[in-house]
């Protein structure tokens, strides 16, 4: 809201420069954005809170700076005006919809443009001067904050008001000239035959003032303000009645507005009143008193402030206190003060004129909180993402909203997905089913800025039909290192690896991988992370032809996705200490060739379940392809190590074992010993 | 038979001379190599008499620890002079080490972690709650009226699917972290001191200081007599641990329908040191627990006079984003989501 702060000065002096008038007016809650200069005027921008309709105008701000600085208010005389015997007409369809409307008629007008006075202060806080009669309901409404409307009375057919809603296809043009089609939800002015004004928001060229009216009914209202609100937002117009009718406007504000209002347009166009009318079927509850004590203020502010100094405070904004026991008083707000509801509401008032700044501070003290938080999900992300980052992983923030596009892109159309009703745009419009998108995006990105090695993660959510899940999102690309002392490209096993770590470091063992599927992944290269048979991830290499709808040039991209969640429910491993064996190790070596179809982790398992008692490491040396090896098989080498808690092992022991596991691996997986 | 005072001697001075790494290894070898002299008489016992042979045994076994002993220290001291066993290639301990460099962890969650590590070591819990929300949750329990413009400033992404648990009203994506204050007092009786990180959503049109997705952390402090003046001191302590301990502070009214008395916290823009226009900055809301939360939460308190023993709360929440850009001096919040490796790496 604009203030002028020479129309300010009518009502009340606070005599302090501009700039410690704003800085009080912040904190006091009434937070000014800006000072502008206007001629020889000054105007404050203010940022008025949705709960305060009541400071929307020159007159409540007056009323605060004067409490607030103690400077007195000098609020304008307004002449009475009394209801005649000779009524217009006036029909509510619905109370619920306007709770009070006053209608005043006054005949003999002579329209024109309004007194320069007039006109600059209009200007000031940005209204457009239209003529005398229009100006003076501007003029109010900046004024006293109660909206106004006047009509050209002859065009109002048979001179009947009906507050009604608008019937299906009914239109309107609003005075900025647009036709606009009304629905039932929209509440209308209206004649004996059409909507002459949408209520509270905007009226109609068919009624309005112009030079050659004579007549003029000024309409001083209350509409409902969740219709006004509705109305406004359904048409896409706001205005400055709009914008005090959804807040609320004061009951007791209606007729004082309708008063100050015809006071002016007589004084201005030379007519005089003949007929008003107020209708209202609610008279205003009369609002019951709250108790306060002097104690509960201290209670809930920690900061005792005097009772002379509270009522001060209360008296100055309008409240009416009433003594009740010591230091106890019966508070009764004014009328304009809608957002007082409770005690705390009249706690916030005295603070804010005692100033937040000035009240005490003191730590508060905390009890154990008995809420109970798993540990585990904090405990394994966090795991993760330091073995990650240990890794040289960069860690990536991305949108969880991307469109049907991305997932078009990267092979996942037809992924089901969670679609927003009111997107901004279809590139944001569902919320994320898998992290590769988001993460090929990234890749995307940073190839185009000449990147060619990456390393990222991201622990972020999907979202299902009932469910978010944390999901932990690798992507990998390009050279292990910069320099020629490793400059091995990514594969696979590295990845796998990798994540088999970074697992491990999350205390999470007994993963396993097995042949699997994922939109955008390679078929060949891609496998599931499995846990206790159920696949938690998969990680694999991404198709070149996704690469290329992403227009990322590196060819091997590898990308990983792990149910964070799945982890989580994992009971924390328990880790216990295992003695080291003071007797000596022995390694023996074995190379063998198989078929390529036959996975790692197989051999694995047979080696380990015919362990003897005294297997206790495997470690994989090397893997063979080439000229020396048939081709369709691999050869592998790897060492078993033997040892036992409590003896030197015999070297006869040992080889039975070795032989045995040796035979198994010839007989049972076709291995051929090199 | 061997003179075994002489050869012990002789020991000592030959080590004693050696003052390089080779004449170190030619003494090794003298005494200590397959074709030393201690090899040597130990291959004579097996000819000496029996009477001679603890003698000789003896005798070689000293030599031996006389030698090594020597030759250890020897080496050492060797070494401290710089000399040592000479290297087959230059070394150059400032060449760049081989291996991957350290990855970094993204500047929202060391932001995230930070806020929220202050308020943990003061005692509050931390707690997650959904982003994929109910209007309850995110307005009604929070006192914010359908139809209202307090719900202007929460303006909200509706999903296609519906609330289960309300007839016709559509699930939404949480445009604050305070339906979370909602979840924990239905779940959980006072005292409360639990702090909500998360994802928020809210249909604003990007710009450098808008985003539709953002962050916020949440705190909820529920007890009996809980008052204004912690409030303040606990977000003045929080705002000195976070920014540094000459941060200034200010607190103004302002409004939100959850809370009541409501405050907004301004820092003094000093601290960054003039690279940024206005005097103050916003950095977070704040309020005493409106009591008519807690009667939506089904806690026992009246909206009328306080008695004493009645609950009271303080609750707060402050965008990630704008205190992480306000920390390290970044201008556009889109740079957050865009994961521009050279932006990753500098935090």
């Amino acid at each position: 809201m604009r203030l002028s702060i020479n129309w300010l000065k009518h009502y009340v002096d606070p005599k302090l420069s501009v700039d410690e008038l704003a800085h009080r007016l912040t904190m006091a809650g009434l937070e000014v954005e800006g000072v502008h200069a206007a001629g020889a005027d000054t105007v404050l921008e203010l940022e008025i809170t949705p709960n305060r309709p009541d400071v929307l105008s020159v007159w409540g701000m007056s009323r605060e700076i004067a409490a607030m600085t103690g400077k007195s208010l000098a609020l304008p005389r307004v002449k009475a005006y009394k209801p005649t015997k000779d009524k217009i007409s006036i029909a509510i369809e619905d109370k619920k919809d306007c709770g009070r409307y006053i209608a005043t008629l006054m005949e003999g007008a002579v329209i024109a443009p309004s007194p320069a006075e007039t006109v600059r202060r209009l200007s000031a806080v940005g209204l457009r001067p239209v003529n005398n009669a229009v100006d003076v309901t501007n003029f109010v409404l900046m004024e006293s904050g109660q909206p106004l409307h006047a009509f050209d009375y002859d065009k109002i057919a048979e001179g009947r008001i009906i507050v009604r809603r608008a019937k299906t296809g009914e239109r309107i043009v609003t005075i900025d000239g647009i036709e606009r089609k009304l629905d039932p939800s929209i509440l209308v002015i209206a004649d004996a035959h059409k909507p002459l004004a949408i209520a509270g928001v905007m009226g109609g060229t068919c009624a309005q003032i112009t030079s050659a009216t004579k007549n003029i009914l000024l309409e001083s209202a209350c509409f409902d303000a969740g219709l006004v609100r509705r109305a406004s937002r359904a048409l896409g117009l706001q205005s400055e009645s709009s914008y005090r009718f959804e807040r609320g406007v004061d009951f007791e504000g209606v007729l004082l507005g309708a008063n100050r209002a015809t006071d002016l347009i007589c004084s201005l166009t030379n007519a005089r009143v003949t007929r008003r009318t107020d209708c209202f079927k609610t008279v205003a509850a009369s609002r019951r008193p709250l108790v306060v004590g002097v104690g509960d203020i201290e209670g809930l502010l920690g900061t005792r402030i005097a009772p002379a100094k509270i009522k001060m405070f209360l008296t100055s904004l309008g409240f009416t206190l009433r003594p009740s026991g010591k230091n106890i008083f019966r508070v009764t707000p004014p009328s304009w003060r809608g957002d007082i509801k409770t005690v705390a509401d009249i706690v916030e008032e005295v603070a804010r004129m005692a100033g937040y700044d000035r009240l005490s501070e003191g730590l508060p003290v905390i009890k154990a909180v008995n809420i109970r938080v798993d540990p585990r999900p904090r405990a394994v992300k966090e795991a993760v993402a330091r073995a990650l980052v240990a890794h040289g992983y960069l860690e990536t923030v991305t949108y969880s909203l991307m469109g049907q596009n991305d997932l078009e892109k990267t092979g996942l159309a037809g992924t089901p997905v969670l679609a927003l009703k009111n997107y901004l745009s279809q590139e944001y419009s569902i919320l994320r089913p898998s992290l590769l998108p988001s993460m090929l995006a990234v890749a995307a990105m940073n190839f185009g800025h000449g990147q060619k090695s990456m390393r990222f993660f991201e622990m972020g959510k999907r979202y299902f039909e009932g469910a978010e899940r944390w999901t932990l999102a690798i992507l990998m690309a390009g050279k292990r290192d910069r320099d020629w002392r490793d400059d091995r490209e990514y594969d696979v096993e590295v990845f796998d690896l990798g994540l088999e770590q970074v697992l491990r470091q999350a205390g999470i063992t007994g993963v396993d991988w097995g042949k699997g599927t994922y939109g955008g992944l390679d078929p060949d290269i891609t496998a599931h992370l499995k846990l206790n048979g159920h696949a938690i991830g998969a990680l694999g290499r991404v198709l070149g032809s996704v690469l290329k709808n992403w227009d990322i040039g590196i060819p091997d991209v590898y990308f990983g996705e792990i149910d964070l969640e799945a982890l989580f429910i994992l009971p924390k491993p328990e880790v216990k200490y295992s003695p080291v064996s003071v007797f000596p190790a022995m390694r023996r070596d074995v190379s063998i060739a198989v078929r390529n179809d036959v996975p790692y982790a197989r051999i694995r398992d047979l080696c380990l379940q015919r362990d003897g008692g005294i297997l206790t490491g495997m470690h994989l040396i090397e893997q063979y392809t080439g000229e020396k090896i048939q081709s369709g098989y691999r050869g592998l080498v790897f060492s078993l190590t033997y040892q036992s808690n409590d003896r030197t092992l015999r070297e006869e022991e040992v080889n039975a074992v070795h032989q045995n596991i040796l035979d198994a691996l010839v007989h049972d997986l076709g291995a051929t010993l090199r | 038979m061997w003179n075994f005072p002489q050869i012990l001697d002789q020991a000592r001075n030959d080590l004693a001379s050696a003052d390089d790494a080779s004449s170190l290894e030619a003494c090794r070898l003298k005494y200590l190599g397959k074709k030393g002299l201690v090899p040597a008489i130990f291959d004579s016992l097996s000819s000496a008499s029996p009477e001679d042979k603890p003698t000789i045994g003896k005798g070689a076994n000293d030599l031996r620890v006389l030698v090594t002993a020597l030759l250890k220290e020897k080496t050492k001291a060797l070494g401290a002079l710089g000399g040592g066993t000479p290297c087959a290639r230059p070394v150059d301990l400032t060449m760049p080490g081989v291996g991957p460099a350290l990855g970094h962890r993204h500047v929202l969650t060391q932001t995230m972690t930070e806020i929220c590590d202050v308020f943990e070591r003061m005692g509050f819990v931390v707690v997650e709650s959904p982003e994929i929300e109910t209007e309850f949750n995110n307005f009604t329990g929070l006192n914010i009226p359908i139809d209202h413009p307090s719900r202007d400033a929460f303006d909200t992404f509706y999903l296609e699917a519906n609330d289960p648990a309300a007839k016709g009203r559509n699930l939404l994506l949480r445009s604050h972290t305070s339906p979370g204050q909602v979840r924990v007092m239905r779940d959980h009786q006072p005292p409360l001191a639990v702090i909500i990180p998360g994802r928020v959503y809210r249909p604003d049109a990007g710009d450098a200081s808008h985003s539709f997705m953002f962050h916020q952390v949440e705190g909820l402090l529920v007890d009996k007599d809980v008052k204004f003046s912690d409030l303040k001191g606990l977000l003045s302590e929080f705002c000195r641990r976070f920014f540094g301990p000459q941060v200034k502070m200010r607190f103004r009214p302002h409004f939100f329908p959850f809370t009541e008395p409501s405050a907004e916290v301004d820092i003094s823009a000093d601290i960054f040191k003039g690279t940024l226009r206005k005097p103050w900055l916003e950095i977070l809301g704040c309020g005493m627990v409106n009591p008519k939360v807690f009667e939506a939460a089904g806690y026992p308190c009246l909206s009328g006079r306080q008695a004493a023993g009645q609950y009271t709360g303080l609750a707060f929440g402050m965008g990630v984003e704008r205190m992480a850009m306000l920390k390290y001096g970044i201008k556009d919040i889109r740079l957050f989501y865009e994961n521009d490796v050279r932006f990753l790496k500098q935090f």
